[in-house]
């Protein structure tokens, strides 16, 4: 994902603002990562260049 | 890999997506009557990637999709879509920020017994009248849409077409069908909501 999506990306239980944290990146995006929610205490995964934003229990 | 050239785009089709078909190539010549360059745009639910592909490759606009397919999510991604692999708007911040909505819904009516095994089910399953997830998204769609922004949807008559406008119309939608075509059981037209 290109770091500018971090404009549109919300923690989708709280709709709160996320921490991007870098696993991996390339000179155009980044390839693995988290995103945080503070406020929820939870980590959303940056796998293969997408944001997994599927609620924990919904993960595969 | 089969790949679908079309209007500019090579799309990359992979295993378990739903493959394009008459839907998709109608709802992306629509899409493209309605986009125009320096647009905000989002599709939901983008499959392969296929309308997203065919938008970005003729116009210059910021396109965002969403998935909840993980397959589905990496074959849009290869396809140069960027993905967010979320549940319709999930993911997505909560403010008024696009200028057009894109969204080929599940909207076929399925019973129980018609369901189909695993992820691919989202991509069909409309409920028992084929209105439950557009019903969802009209219900959502208008927080994340500008003021005078417009949506694009994709239904078939098995959805019960008057219906759907009537909806969007209770829902603060001017309606209009943009693009139709027969199909052997059915008709497909999309229909285009201006928010006012």
């Amino acid at each position: 994902m290109k770091k500018d999506l971090m404009e549109i990306l919300a923690c989708p239980v709280c709709k709160g603002d996320l921490v991007l944290n870098i696993e991996k990146e390339d000179e155009k995006e980044v390839i693995s990562g988290t995103l945080y929610c503070s406020v929820c205490n939870e980590y959303y995964p940056i796998e293969e260049g997408i944001p997994n934003m599927l609620p924990p229990d919904l993960r595969e | 890999m089969v790949t679908i050239n079309y209007r500019n785009a090579a799309v990359k089709i992979a295993e378990s997506v739903y493959e394009p078909a008459e839907d998709s190539f109608l709802l992306a010549d629509a899409a493209l009557e309605v986009c125009i360059d320096g647009m905000k745009v989002l599709e939901i639910g983008t499959g392969t990637g296929f309308v997203a592909s065919v938008v970005q490759a003729n116009r210059n606009i910021e396109l965002t999709a969403t998935e909840i397919n993980p397959h589905a999510a990496l074959c849009a991604k290869s396809n140069g879509v960027a993905v967010i692999r979320t549940d319709m708007f999930a993911g997505i911040i909560k403010e008024r920020h696009f200028d057009i909505i894109i969204f080929n819904p599940p909207y076929l009516p399925t019973s129980d017994e018609e369901k189909v095994p695993g992820w691919l089910n989202y991509a069909f399953d409309g409920g028992k009248d084929g209105r439950k997830v557009i019903i969802r998204f009209i219900e959502e769609v208008s927080s994340h849409l500008k003021e005078e922004g417009t949506i694009v949807i994709m239904i078939s008559s098995l959805t019960d077409i008057e219906e759907v406008k009537a909806l969007m119309y209770r829902h603060g939608f001017k309606t209009r069908i943009i693009a139709r075509t027969k199909c052997s059981f059915e008709e497909l037209v999309v229909i285009e909501g201006k928010f006012s």
